[in-house]
């Protein structure tokens, strides 16, 4: 448990990450990124002739297929060079003789990564849910389950790419592995465990599936081919797991790793 | 009270190198002690096992009779320390560095505020307290580390090579800190393999060599056990191979060798008083002495001979 002075600590360590994201222009670089993807897909119906979905379920569906994506850039860009970049930078000379436990600054930097991704991903479910309401007049429960599972995935990723932080020497090693654990491996081991007749529930891309499924009507795969469909208690029991994991392992790992450099 | 600095069978092991054997040291409150050796002697393994960025081997080091392994947070509450040339975060300003600094340390606002001023005053970057370090050069980052090690008015302060990277100015300003640190009574532990700064701004100092403790002492203990003190003695003219071996005959004089030019180097054995007597044998000899000037210092003398007897 953290006592009140490890917390007060976190917090001050969570406001500097913060003001790295907003310095570094990784913050602003996010913010772009989302009004591109915004702007692509409340632009390209009307400029081709097509109209929006009527219901407020498939309108939010076209942005939550891009949340998964989103949640992995976030990932990237707020954990991945987390922790080891006090090591590589060498900033951790500066850090770590303080009175500040490993445990604490690793808690603070867990704070900004996911505080800085969500923020991100309720920006972007905020304009779709605008949007859809704009357009279709309505709402649903359905958006917000969504914008909940994008939550606990980009959590899930977070938590990873701390864990990979902790252990890996380089920023760009950390970053590149993040960035293609996520969009290529997490896929492949996916695909292939289906192919072997294993349902991949426990594989993150797949679990988040559920983040566009909530939205879509039911049954809408190719018929007589077997679907993987994922479970939301069970994709969500995942991405904690990963998380919780993810974050305990960073967190011993980071604790005993030595400032050799 | 527990002494500042407490070492006992303190050792790092890489593998099968090991970086520093079996250390005991003990550094009493207010003493202003060098931390001597050439690079890869285990000076800098010492100190990031004090400052809790590695871990032992074996052994024990307490700051202030707090063990730095088991309660790092409290061990170093009391410590600055400047390790190395630290990097800081390229998009914080030296206010913002030394903010964030004193905010971990709990310092109050209106603490922070004047003591960020005041200790940017100490190492001349008030001009630079808003840019952003990322434009600094090596100099100004070591300005900065000795600032942030000043910020909480430690009452100990660990320094590895702080006058590393400044410029002859800048090393003689870290080295004014220092000495105004140490009348202020606080304790001083600085790594160096520069002697003529221990040897000014020092009161004791110890010799590391291969991770072994070969010296410990006062500076004055220490000059006193240089088997020799080096001198140049310059002539009118060339010495010839007879006027030499004279010298080298004297008493007190262990060796005398020709550096050409007129000059001859002399190694004695004993302190002011066979100089004394050297020099007088010389002018009373009829030779044409133009200036007998010490070659380094006792401290140096000492130095080279202890790591040439550990290089055997």
């Amino acid at each position: 448990m953290m006592a009140g002075e490890d917390l007060r600590q976190a917090v001050i360590v969570a406001a500097y990450e913060v003001r790295k994201y907003l310095r570094s222009r990784r913050l602003l670089g996010m913010l772009i990124l989302l009004a591109l993807i915004i702007g692509l897909i409340l632009g390209l119906p009307p400029a081709l002739g097509s109209s929006y979905p009527s219901t407020p379920n498939a309108f939010v569906g076209t942005f939550a297929g891009f949340a998964s994506l989103l949640a992995v850039l976030c990932g990237v860009l707020f954990a991945a060079d987390a922790l080891c970049s006090e090591h590589e930078k060498r900033t951790g000379y500066f850090l770590f003789p303080n009175p500040v436990r490993r445990e604490t600054i690793v808690v603070g930097k867990l704070m900004a990564s996911l505080a800085a991704s969500w923020t991100i991903l309720l920006l972007y479910y905020g304009v779709a849910s605008v949007a859809a309401l704009a357009v279709t007049q309505s709402l649903s429960v359905d958006v917000g389950l969504s914008a909940a599972y994008a939550l606990a995935y980009v959590s899930c990723v977070v938590g990873v790419a701390f864990l990979l932080s902790s252990v890996l020497k380089g920023t760009i090693a950390a970053t590149v592995l993040t960035f293609f654990l996520f969009t290529l491996i997490f896929t492949i081991v996916g695909a292939l465990l289906f192919v072997g007749k294993v349902d991949p529930w426990f594989i993150p891309t797949d679990a988040a599936g559920i983040i566009s499924n909530i939205l879509s009507a039911p049954g809408q795969g190719p018929p007589g081919l077997r679907a993987f469909v994922p479970d939301p208690g069970i994709s969500l029991a995942v991405f904690a797991g990963y998380f919780v994991i993810g974050s305990i392992v960073a967190t011993v790992m980071f604790r005993r790793r030595e400032l050799k450099t | 009270m527990a002494e500042p600095i407490a070492v006992k069978g303190l050792g790092k092991d890489y593998g099968t190198f090991t970086a520093l054997g079996a250390l005991d040291l003990s550094i009493p409150a207010g003493t202003c002690f060098g931390y001597l050796g050439p690079n890869g002697a285990g000076k800098s393994t010492t100190i990031k096992i004090l400052t809790n960025l590695i871990r032992p081997t074996r052994g024990q080091a307490t700051l202030f009779g707090v063990d730095v392994q088991r309660e790092p947070t409290k061990a170093l509450r009391k410590v600055g320390t400047v390790i190395e040339t630290p990097e800081f975060y390229g998009y914080l300003s030296p206010l913002e560095v030394l903010a964030y600094a004193g905010k971990l340390r709990g310092m109050s606002k209106t603490a922070l505020a004047a003591r960020s001023e005041s200790v940017l005053k100490t190492v001349k970057l008030t001009g630079w307290a808003d840019k952003r370090v990322e434009t600094f050069s090596k100099g100004m980052k070591q300005r900065l580390a000795v600032g942030q090690a000043l910020l909480h008015e430690p009452d100990l302060l660990i320094l590895d090579e702080p006058t590393s990277g400044l410029d002859p100015r800048g090393m003689a300003e870290v080295r004014d800190i220092v000495k105004s640190l140490k009348r202020e009574g606080r304790t001083i532990f600085m790594s160096s393999h520069l002697l003529g700064e221990v040897t000014e701004v020092c009161d004791a100092a110890a010799l590391i060599d291969h991770g072994k403790l070969l010296l410990q002492g006062t500076l004055d203990e220490l000059a006193k056990r240089a088997d020799a003190t080096a001198f140049q003695a310059a002539f009118l003219a060339p010495l010839n191979a007879d006027e030499l071996a004279w010298i080298t005959g004297l008493p007190g004089v262990k060796s005398a060798a020709d550096s050409g030019n007129g000059v001859i180097e002399i190694r004695l054995a004993g302190g002011p008083e066979v100089q004394a007597s050297v020099i007088s044998s010389i002018v009373r000899s009829g030779l044409q002495l133009t200036a007998f000037r010490p070659v380094g210092t006792a401290l140096e003398q000492l130095y080279l001979e202890q790591i040439q007897e550990t290089s055997k």
